[in-house]
């Protein structure tokens, strides 16, 4: 093994990165770190700049400002890119009359590797079936399972994919969740861009949240579920003052959404119930809220989308 | 049909190269003309040219940017797999093409009569300069002389029918590279092996059945009892070409997956 | 890092490093795709094939009054298998063993019996009568002569290609040969006192008895006329009259007479070429001798008429290699490419590599199967080939291997800058194909068609031209005629310097541009 891999740090930092096109800015100071270990997810509306970011990881697009290093160095120094860095951008990016096997062989020779790790990674990906067919006739989520063998090749401690589950099926989709669950728990960095936050929801541990070039949020996955979901409870009950009463004099926010439903922010679920029952208000039903990775989401983006759904009906009229 | 029309001629009025391509048949078919007729000097009477011929020279070079033109209007939709949204608009396939043919026949119909226009008169005044007059026994170059309006003319045809050649071999291969290769070899390979080929039989029959050769007859204004072929006819020869190659792309397309 | 996790190790072995890996990853790159593969096997095949057919629908007929085919008729060889003209009207003696001949030109004319309506003066500027010393009468054989000639001063030539110039323009002109063994030397004078050598040539093997004397020769009044049409060429016959005094002759000279003889078939009849009076002689003659120049309506066949196909295999390369990049493009897989080397440079210098060898390769062995297949087919009919020295056909064999390699390599430049096939292909084939067709169609005069092989890449097909021009010999050499502006050495380096230009705005863009 040589040394530069063994000193080789299983990160990306990403600093200030600045790019525009023409008179759009793509990205606007883009910075975050994705560490060893863990996928982190890479999330944002279309058009936020997760693959011009991307692109800049991998040197293919130049930056105005900023770097990105791979493993503390550019990426275009890299001596063996693919052992370091494992990629899958468009999954389409294949000429469709070479066979499956045959775009691996040369994407391995072009490592200084031979054809005995081209068959590994297609049986990792369980492509074995199909690989000597023409690339052109893959489904769409053959292909993915192509880039993913692909961007296994090298063996790379950084994996750096572009909506990988594009495409696939639920079956694949499930494969694909804990193939990369299983890639972290090996040591590796995995950074997955996806524009929904659903489908990150059971696969990363950290989530880079983007819009508009920058970050607007860089937290762990659990973490942000919590701030999002706050102490929200939903109280459906019969006795609407009293109840108000008794939860505001306990220092909760109470609003009032429906004819015999409350909403109270301050306090949880236990604690309603318990003053409730001290203070014999009826109720039929308490649930505390549990906000979804979407909504959390939705919520820190809500500014950040490029395009309202309303701005899009005002420009189709 | 008046849809397919109206979508071909969409497609090719919103691509940013067409327009481009349309000026460069313009401006080479021009250019080299006007370069050839300064090149040329008739010194005395009975100098052997033809100052129709010479004028309008540029079409071999403006050929070459129809074909691209046609061949792109095929080779894109391939390259980017658009001809199956295209196919699924419209699912008659002989419409598309038969579109695709009206709409790039009449672009290049268009382009080809501002430059061959443009030629002739470039022609009339450089090659009056160079000694093709009245003295040396060439008159004018003039529209109002029948034999030359018929090589003007015949010569937008020409142009339309490489047009419409190339438009049915992009068909036939699918592929815009591979296209082009195959038309301008097809345009080039005659001359080039009539030329080298010494038995005179070989030759005449060469000159005949080439689809350059034959269809530029159409622009011989003297010497016509040397010609290979009759002017009208030579440019029969062109249209049977660019026939075979539109109905050999359209039975293909027909026939093929899309 | 956090403490809990364990840095990630592979395990898979590290193999080679370098530029070595990169042309395997493109040459795996390019084996792959079928129809490239195709592209080439196509590119020999048409190259062949359209040399075979070139071969096979010659067949020469003499545009004589007769008209006949002269299937069979071989001109004479003269030394190192050169066909020759040996055509004149000869004055000639024995000479045995060493010794000279002097004689004083008086007048050089010439009438042409031109057809009137093109009224010509006869006298052409590569007339020329003087004395000779040759081996035997047999067109063909070794020769040394003094000539003085219509337009060009006086000259030594022998052996039909060899041609050094003297200084004398002015008549009367003294003209001496020296025999001496092998060697022979010339020398000219004006007023009969000073003499300048002209030169020393050295004619293996001369027989110790050779015939020598005067002699006159007149080439054909040539008209070519060029039209878009393509050119047209009628010659007319022209005979030269040399009147000469003041023979002295030094040595072994056992004949007592002059023989007049026409060598190489003359007029015959009574038109006898040669008259003495007193001390003077009159030698008049048609004909030339000369190298026959190859070109149109010429009677013999060229190496490289078997290569004539090869822009036809140049038209697929072109395709094939514009592909080679464009093809990556089209669908975003530059983008692997270049995140599995990031060096770009690289990457394109690799992908020049392979494909550079891979159409040699092709080229070589389309060439070396068209010329000795050509070859075959034109001897069957009879024809003559113009034997070159093996290292010239090596040269034009290689070298067309090595124009359709250039050509790959710079397809490939200048699809990297234009990123689409179509547009990659047509460019290539207007700079390089087209030029080549309306120089070698005749479609332009070769005024234009000249300037067009010297500064455009076609100019590389001088690659090809397999015989050489003579400054002695007027012919047309023009391109139609298989002879290039530009020595082959030269036209390739102006297509390598193309390549080299758009090699270099192309790793300019490739390395500028987001990928």
């Amino acid at each position: 093994m040589l040394p530069s891999l063994l000193a080789m740090e299983a990160t990306i930092q990403v600093t200030g990165l600045r790019k525009r096109f023409g008179s759009t800015v793509a990205l606007d100071g883009m910075t975050f770190t994705v560490a060893p270990g863990k996928v982190t997810g890479f999330v944002g509306p279309n058009g936020a700049g997760k693959s011009t970011t991307m692109r800049a990881i991998l040197g293919l697009d130049s930056v105005e400002a900023g770097q990105a290093l791979v493993g503390g160095r550019p990426y275009r120094s890299l001596r063996h890119p693919l052992r370091q860095v494992g990629s899958l951008l468009d999954a389409s990016a294949l000429q469709p009359s070479r066979t499956g096997r045959n775009h691996l062989l040369w994407l391995a020779h072009s490592q200084g590797l031979g054809a005995r790790r081209v068959d590994e990674v297609v049986e990792q990906v369980g492509l074995a079936s199909a690989i000597r067919r023409r690339a052109g006739g893959y489904s769409l989520g053959m292909r993915q399972r192509l880039g993913i063998a692909s961007a296994l090749l090298g063996d790379p401690p950084v994996l750096v994919l572009d909506e990988p589950v594009n495409g696939m099926d639920p079956e694949g989709i499930r494969w694909m969740r804990g193939f990369l669950r299983s890639l972290a728990a090996e040591g590796r960095a995995v950074l997955v861009s996806s524009h929904l936050m659903s489908e990150l929801q059971d696969t990363a541990d950290h989530v880079v949240i983007v819009g508009r070039g920058k970050v607007i949020a860089d937290v762990g996955v659990s973490e942000l579920i919590e701030s999002a979901s706050g102490d929200r409870v939903t109280l459906r009950t019969s006795a609407r003052t009293q109840a108000v009463t008794v939860l505001a004099g306990a220092g909760a926010t109470v609003a009032v959404t429906g004819a015999d439903t409350l909403t109270v922010t301050g306090l949880s679920g236990e604690r309603v119930v318990a003053l409730l029952g001290g203070s014999a208000v009826p109720f039929s039903e308490v649930s505390a809220h549990r906000a979804s990775l979407e909504e959390a989401y939705m919520e820190l983006t809500r500014d950040a989308v490029e395009y309202h759904a309303a701005e899009i009906q005002e420009s189709a009229r | 049909m008046k849809e397919a029309l109206r979508v071909e001629w969409t497609k090719l009025r919103t691509v940013a190269g067409t327009g481009w391509l349309l000026a460069a048949v313009v401006l080479l078919t021009v250019g080299l003309g006007v370069a050839s007729s300064f090149a040329v000097n008739c010194s005395g009477v009975g100098c052997g040219q033809d100052p129709a011929k010479i004028s309008l020279s540029g079409i071999a070079f403006g050929q070459v940017v129809v074909a691209v033109l046609a061949v792109s209007a095929v080779g894109g939709e391939y390259g980017t797999g658009m001809i199956r949204v295209t196919l699924a608009a419209i699912p008659r396939r002989s419409t598309v093409l038969v579109a695709k043919a009206a709409v790039v026949g009449a672009l290049v119909l268009v382009a080809g009569s501002a430059a061959v226009l443009v030629s002739v008169l470039a022609g009339r005044f450089i090659l009056r300069d160079n000694g093709f007059t009245e003295a040396h026994g060439h008159a004018v170059l003039s529209l109002a002389d029948g034999p030359v309006l018929r090589a003007a003319v015949g010569s937008v045809l020409y142009l339309v029918l490489v047009g419409l050649l190339s438009l049915g071999v992009a068909t036939a291969v699918r592929d815009a590279a591979a296209a082009i290769g195959i038309v301008l070899g097809l345009l080039y390979l005659f001359p080039i092996v009539a030329a080298v080929v010494s038995d005179p039989d070989w030759v005449e029959r060469l000159q005949r059945i080439s689809p350059m050769t034959a269809g530029l007859a159409v622009q011989a204004t003297t010497g016509l009892d040397s010609l290979p072929i009759g002017p009208w006819a030579g440019l029969g020869v062109l249209s049977l070409w660019a026939a075979g190659a539109l109905s050999g792309g359209g039975l293909l397309l027909r026939l093929r997956d899309a | 890092m956090t403490a809990t996790t364990t840095p990630f190790r592979s395990g898979v072995q590290v193999g080679r490093d370098g530029f070595g890996q990169l042309l395997r990853a493109e040459w795996t790159k390019f084996r792959t795709v079928r129809g490239w593969v195709i592209g080439l096997v196509a590119a020999a095949l048409v190259t062949v094939l359209i040399g075979l057919f070139g071969a096979a629908a010659s067949n020469i007929s003499c545009s004589g009054p007769d008209g006949g085919p002269c299937a069979g008729m071989t001109p004479p060889m003269g030394p190192g298998g050169v066909p020759v003209h040996d055509n004149f009207s000869f004055a000639h003696r024995s000479l045995t063993g060493d010794g000279s001949i002097t004689a004083r030109m008086t007048s050089l004319t010439a009438v042409s019996s031109s057809d009137g309506q093109n009224p010509v003066s006869g006298l052409q500027p590569w007339t020329k009568a003087g004395i000779i010393i040759k081996e035997s009468t047999t067109p063909g054989s070794q020769y040394a002569a003094l000539a003085v000639t219509g337009e060009n001063g006086v000259r030594m030539q022998h052996n039909y290609t060899g041609d050094i110039a003297g200084t004398l323009f002015t008549r009367p002109s003294w003209l001496r040969l020296t025999r001496s063994g092998d060697t022979i030397a010339g020398h000219e004078s004006a007023d009969g006192a000073n003499w300048h050598l002209v030169g020393t040539v050295t004619l293996p093997g001369l027989p110790s008895t050779v015939r020598a004397g005067m002699f006159a020769a007149s080439p054909q009044h040539e008209v070519i006329t060029e039209s878009f049409a393509g050119a047209s060429g009628r010659s007319y016959p022209t005979r030269a009259t040399a009147e000469f005094d003041r023979i002295s002759l030094q040595g072994g000279w056992p004949d007592d007479t002059w023989t007049g003889e026409d060598i190489g078939g003359g007029p015959g009849g009574d038109d006898i070429g040669f008259q003495e009076s007193g001390d003077g002689v009159t030698v008049s003659g048609s004909g030339n001798i000369a190298p026959i120049v190859a070109g149109r309506g010429g009677l013999g066949t060229t190496v490289e008429s078997g290569l004539v196909g090869a822009f036809a295999g140049l038209i697929a390369i072109i395709v094939v290699a514009s592909t080679f990049m464009t093809s990556e493009y089209r669908r975003g897989l530059i983008r692997t490419s270049l995140s599995a080397s990031p060096r770009r440079g690289r990457v394109l210098a690799a992908k020049a590599v392979v494909l550079w060898s891979v159409t040699f390769v092709t080229g070589l062995v389309a060439a070396s199967v068209a010329v000795p297949l050509a070859r075959a087919v034109q001897r069957d009919k009879g024809h003559f080939m113009f034997t070159v020295p093996t290292a010239t056909e090596l040269r034009v064999v290689i070298g067309t291997a090595a124009l359709l390699a250039v050509a790959a390599v710079f397809s490939l430049a200048v699809g990297t800058v234009l990123r689409r096939s179509a547009g990659a292909v047509s460019v290539v084939i207007v700079v390089m194909v087209l030029p080549y067709i309306l120089a070698i169609a005749s479609v332009l005069p070769s005024g234009p068609s000249d300037w067009l092989l010297r500064v455009t890449p076609a100019a590389a097909f001088a690659v090809q031209q397999s015989l050489p021009e003579y400054a002695q010999v007027t012919a047309a050499y023009a391109p139609a005629d298989g002879y290039f502006p530009l020595s082959p050495s030269a036209g390739f380096a102006v297509l390598c310097g193309y390549t080299a230009l758009a090699l270099g705005v192309a790793t300019l863009a490739l390395r500028r541009r987001d990928a």
